[in-house]
C-alpha cells in the first residue's frame, strides 16, 4: 500500500516507516502538523494513513482524520490516549494504542492491508493490538 | 363629643356588653384576662374593625396601655419593616372571614420591634354571622433571631465550602493534567526507546548484535503493554494479568506467522496491585518467550497458557510441546535471570517439570488481600 504517516515524533515516524517498508509498503510522506498532513494527503492521495492525535499544532489529528475520511482515504489513529478519540472515531477504521509492540503493529498492519484491499474480511479477526471503531465492529 | 372619642366610647361599650353578657364569675373571661398569652377581640361591625377587648399580656407585649388600645385598629402595630405582602394576606383573610396564621414583624409603642406569631380567627353567632375576630399573639423574636443566625451561619458555611471546593477542584485539575502529561511522556518514551532499539537492529549487520537488541526490545515491549493496560480499568490501582497475557500471547504468536502453532488460553481475571504489574508481566513474558526461543518459532508446536486463582494462590502455567532446537545459551540464561529475579521480588515459586513431551513451568504466588 502507499501509506502516509502523520506523527509529530520524528523518531517514531522514522521507525514506523522502516517497519512499513519491511512489510512491503511504500511510505509516500510524513507530516508533523495538521496543515502539512492535509496538503500531503491531497498531493499524494495515499491508500492508507496512520494518524497521531497530538501533532505539532495541538490535538489536531482528529481534524486530519475527518479530512481523510472526506477524501475516502482509510486510516487508523495511533495514540497514547484512546479517550481523546471522538465516539464516531472521526471515520477511522480503528486505533493502535501507543506504546505498541513490534508484533502488535505487524499484526495490525497485516490485518489492515487485508481489510483495505480484499472484500468480506471478518472484522472479528482483528488482532488485539487494533481497537476497532464501533462503526466497523458491528 | 368628637368623632374619635365617640367611636372609642362605642368600642368600650361593645367590650362592656361582651363582658356583661357573661356571668360575672365566667371562668372563660377570667382565663382570657389572666392568661400570659396576649389576646385581643375586635368588632368588625364597627367602622375600621376596632379592638374592643384586650388582656394585660397584650398590653405588656406592645407597650400600650389597655385604654390606649381600645378603639384602635390592629394596624397600629405595623411599621416600615412589616412585610406589605403579609399585611395584604391578613387583610384578605379578614375580608374573607377566614382563619389566618402568620409571622409578621410588629412595632411596640416605643418603636422597638418584635416578631409576632399572629393567629386570627372569626367568631360567629348562631346565625353564622361574624360578630368578632379573636386574635392571639406570640413573641417569637428569639426563634426568628435564631433562624436568622442559623441561616447566616449556613450561608457562611456554604460560602466556605464553595471556596474550598473551588480550590480543591483547581488543584485536582492541575494534578489531573500533570498525570495525563506524565502518562503521555512515559508512553512516548517507551515507544521511543523501542524505536531506537529497532532502528539500530535494522542498521547492524552483526546477527549477534541484532539478537541482543531484539532481546532487550522484547522486555521493553512487555513493559509497554503494562503501561497501556494500567489505569484503563475502573479500579486504577489494579492490573489484570489475564488481560495482559491474552494480548501478549496473541501478539507474539501471531507475529510468528506459522500455521503449525496451536495456542490454548485458559485465562480468568486475576487482579493484582498496580505495583506488581511490571514484574508479573515480565514473568509471563519470559515463560512465553522461552517457549518461542526454544523452538516454537522454528518447529511450531502446542502452547497452553493458564492464568488463574487456585486455592488462594495465583497460578501462571505454561505448557508446551516444543521440540528444542539449538538455541542461544546466553539468551536463555538472560531469560532465566529476569524470570528468577522477578519471582524473587514477588516471593513467587517456580516449578519446572516434564510430562511425556510436555514441558511445564508453573509460577505460584500469594494473591494480594490473602497475603496481608
Amino acid at each position: 500500500m502507499r501509506i502516509m504517516i502523520v506523527e509529530d515524533e520524528a523518531l517514531l515516524a522514522l521507525e514506523l516507516e522502516s517497519e512499513l517498508q519491511s512489510a512491503g509498503h511504500q511510505v509516500v510522506g510524513h507530516a508533523m502538523a495538521s496543515k502539512d498532513a492535509m496538503n500531503l494527503a491531497a498531493q499524494t492521495m495515499p491508500d492508507f494513513a496512520f494518524v497521531d492525535i497530538h501533532l505539532l499544532d495541538g490535538p489536531s489529528g482528529i481534524d486530519v482524520g475527518r479530512h481523510l475520511h472526506e477524501l475516502a482515504i482509510p486510516y487508523v489513529f495511533v495514540t497514547g490516549n484512546l479517550k481523546r478519540i471522538p465516539e464516531d472515531f472521526a471515520g477511522a477504521i480503528g486505533a493502535i494504542e501507543k506504546p505498541y509492540t513490534m508484533s502488535g503493529l505487524q499484526n495490525a498492519v497485516t490485518f489492515l492491508e487485508t481489510l483495505v484491499t480484499a472484500e468480506n474480511v471478518p472484522i472479528s479477526s482483528a488482532p488485539p493490538s487494533l481497537v476497532v471503531a464501533p462503526a466497523f465492529a458491528c | 363629643m368628637s368623632q374619635d372619642s365617640q367611636s372609642k366610647q362605642d368600642a368600650r361599650d361593645a367590650g362592656q356588653r361582651l363582658v356583661e353578657s357573661r356571668v360575672s364569675e365566667d371562668p372563660f373571661a377570667a382565663a382570657f384576662k389572666a392568661t400570659r398569652m396576649p389576646m385581643i377581640i375586635t368588632d368588625p361591625r364597627q367602622p375600621d374593625n376596632p379592638i374592643i377587648f384586650t388582656n394585660r399580656a397584650f398590653a405588656d407585649l406592645t407597650g400600650y396601655s389597655i385604654d390606649e388600645l381600645i378603639g384602635r385598629n390592629c394596624r397600629l402595630l405595623q411599621g416600615p419593616g412589616s412585610d406589605p405582602e403579609k399585611i395584604n394576606r391578613i387583610r384578605s383573610a379578614i375580608a374573607a372571614q377566614e382563619n389566618i396564621s402568620i409571622d409578621i414583624l410588629n412595632y411596640r409603642k416605643d418603636g422597638s420591634t418584635f416578631w409576632n406569631a399572629l393567629y386570627i380567627s372569626p367568631v360567629r353567632n348562631i346565625q353564622n354571622e361574624v360578630i368578632y375576630f379573636f386574635a392571639s399573639q406570640l413573641d417569637v423574636t428569639n426563634v426568628k433571631n435564631k433562624e436568622k443566625e442559623l441561616a447566616e451561619a449556613r450561608r457562611m458555611a456554604e460560602k466556605l465550602v464553595d471556596e474550598r471546593t473551588r480550590d480543591l477542584k483547581a488543584a485536582l485539575d492541575a494534578k489531573t493534567l500533570l498525570v495525563h502529561e506524565v502518562d503521555h511522556r512515559v508512553k512516548n518514551n517507551l515507544l521511543t526507546i523501542a524505536s531506537l532499539l529497532k532502528l539500530q537492529a535494522r542498521l547492524t549487520t552483526d546477527m549477534t548484535v541484532a539478537g541482543t537488541l531484539h532481546s532487550v526490545l522484547d522486555r521493553v515491549e512487555a513493559l509497554s503493554i503494562v503501561q497501556r493496560k494500567l489505569f484503563t480499568s475502573e479500579d486504577v490501582a489494579r492490573f489484570d494479568v489475564a488481560e495482559f497475557t491474552r494480548e501478549l500471547v496473541v501478539n507474539v504468536v501471531g507475529a510468528l506467522k506459522r500455521d503449525d502453532i496451536v495456542v490454548t488460553l485458559d485465562l480468568s481475571p486475576v487482579l493484582v496491585p498496580a505495583v506488581k504489574a511490571s514484574p508479573l508481566s515480565l514473568i509471563v513474558n519470559e515463560l512465553v518467550g522461552d517457549a518461542v526461543r526454544r523452538g516454537l518459532k522454528d518447529g511450531g508446536g502446542r502452547i497452553d497458557v493458564t492464568v488463574k486463582r487456585l486455592n488462594g494462590h495465583f497460578l501462571i502455567r505454561v505448557d508446551d510441546t516444543v521440540e528444542t532446537v539449538d538455541f542461544d545459551r546466553e539468551q536463555q540464561e538472560f531469560g532465566r535471570l529476569v524470570l528468577e529475579t522477578c519471582a524473587k521480588q514477588l516471593r513467587a515459586r517456580i516449578e519446572r517439570s516434564m510430562e511425556g513431551d510436555i514441558n511445564r513451568v508453573e509460577v505460584t504466588l500469594m494473591v494480594a488481600g490473602e497475603e496481608e
